[in-house]
């Protein structure tokens, strides 16, 4: 699996302020990577056009091995007529993924909330189903855009964890905020910088904790460190 | 709800009537000019059963002609919403057409159509159809990407999913929409059949304007007013009651 940007350049129409500048960089390899920068720096432009639904700019995205892209986001709503359970049952039926959806709801924590509407839900609830569904799908590259924003910290881990133990051979592109979280469980972090400076993205190893694996402080706070610097 | 409607209405039908009274007893008019509570009361007396039946005739001649528009609206609305030349070319045509007044055509109407059921019915429901489909368009034109980014990534997205959960999101909006153009069909109605129509309260108030009785005027409006508060508040309640069930599911 590769994902190659080479020389992307973008701006939006109708502005003068240049989004992204010649940027180049590579993700190869299944598992969690990370888009990381600070807010308006451009992370969901350039998710968005890895999932080919942001066009118009110059350069070229290259994939190997990677047919199916989905791109998801925390604002996301499951339709108000049905409920959590419904749905859920509803966009595994054709599949035939039920066993994959028990223990997705199990791992999620969410067996309590399939019988509510999702308008009733918390955000950090809403959040976890609508992760849940975009599990269930076919995918190769899974984009995580604030994906898993207002879950608590110990829910948020065993979700990541339990992810990359269901999902080894996938790929997952994970936009964060939170330094620690992409910084322990990302193998690569790209950190996006404003278009002024040069590199725009800097490339950056995580500790890619898995569920079993110690974890290694002194390379986490080493990571912590660089990308800070970096960002 | 329906108290407070027709409270309403009442409030303001004894206001205009207590202001007719005032301006005959202060300017020392006559009964034919303003009819004193006598004659009105003689008028209830004597039109009030006949009107009562033309204003339901009108009525359901505004309700099938508002059902009309209803189904029409959404037909082209649902074809309005499309991205395609087709889509295109109906909001043009909506956007043009509506500027247009409908009730400057309802003469021609009445010269081809003759002065039956089927003239009011047009033009009814042609008064009452710009305006529901204008907001039809708008509404299912705007996508609800919250939701509908999901079905169209994973491949799932049909045209009848899309409509329903535009139609589903904007559920107040059309209700509103609805409920506001039933005041619409009504009016009409009775101003075709002030036009040139051979029955419904429209036509009796043609009548009574040429006879100068205003007490018959009055009887009739009271009867209109009473009446569409009803429906209003009928439709009102099929609104409240469609957007529970699927809330509840």
């Amino acid at each position: 699996m590769l994902i190659e940007f080479k020389d992307i350049s973008f701006q939006y129409r109708d502005t003068d302020t240049c989004v992204f500048k010649d940027i180049t960089c590579q993700i190869s390899g299944p598992g969690f990577h990370s888009l990381f920068g600070p807010s308006g720096v451009g992370k969901t432009t350039l998710a968005k056009m890895l999932a080919r639904s942001v066009n118009g700019f110059s350069g070229e995205i290259m994939v190997q091995q990677i047919d199916n892209i989905l791109y998801s986001y925390n604002l996301e709503r499951i339709p108000g007529w049905a409920c959590v359970g419904e749905h859920l049952t509803e966009i595994t039926r054709a599949s035939g993924e039920e066993n994959r959806r028990d223990e997705l709801i199990k791992s999620f924590g969410l067996r309590g909330c399939l019988d509510s509407r999702f308008s009733r839900l918390s955000m950090g609830q809403q959040n976890r189903v609508n992760l849940a569904r975009y599990l269930l799908q076919e995918f190769d590259l899974l984009i995580m855009d604030e994906s898993l924003a207002n879950v608590d910290e110990i829910t948020k881990e065993k979700i990541i964890l339990k992810i990359k133990a269901m999902f080894p051979g996938k790929c997952f592109l994970y936009i964060s905020h939170n330094l620690a979280e992409v910084a322990k469980f990302c193998k690569q972090i790209l950190v996006l910088r404003d278009s002024a400076k040069t590199p725009q993205m800097i490339s950056i190893d995580g500790q890619n904790h898995m569920k079993g694996k110690p974890l290694d402080k002194k390379f986490l706070e080493r990571s912590m460190l660089e990308i800070v610097h970096a960002s | 709800m329906l108290h407070r409607r027709i409270l309403q209405f009442l409030l303001i039908y004894v206001l205009g009537l207590t202001s007719l009274l005032f301006i005959k007893y202060v300017l020392k008019l006559s009964d034919y000019v303003i009819p004193g509570p006598q004659g009105l009361s003689h008028t209830v007396s004597c039109v009030f059963v006949k009107y009562f039946f033309d204003v339901m005739n009108t009525l359901s001649v505004a309700v099938i002609g508002h059902i009309i528009s209803v189904c029409l609206a959404t037909i082209v609305g649902i074809i309005g919403r499309l991205n395609s030349w087709a889509g295109s070319f109906v909001k043009v045509a909506a956007y043009n057409i509506q500027a247009y007044p409908i009730v400057a055509v309802a003469p021609i109407i009445f010269i081809l159509m003759g002065d039956g059921i089927s003239s009011r019915l047009l033009i009814a429901a042609v008064i009452c159809y710009f305006p529901l489909l204008l907001s039809f368009i708008g509404i299912l034109s705007e996508p609800v990407r919250d939701i509908e980014h999901f079905y169209e990534v994973t491949g799932r997205m049909s045209w009848r999913l899309q409509v329903k959960i535009r139609v589903f999101e904007n559920m107040n909006k059309l209700a509103t929409v609805i409920v506001g153009s039933a005041t619409l069909a009504m009016v009409g109605t009775i101003v075709a059949e002030f036009i040139a129509a051979d029955s419904g309260i429209g036509y009796s108030i043609r009548i009574a304007l040429y006879q100068s009785d205003l007490s018959k005027v009055l009887v009739a409006l009271f009867l209109i007013g009473i009446c569409t508060s009803l429906w209003l508040t009928c439709l009102e309640r099929i609104g409240y009651l469609i957007q529970n069930h699927f809330r509840k599911g």
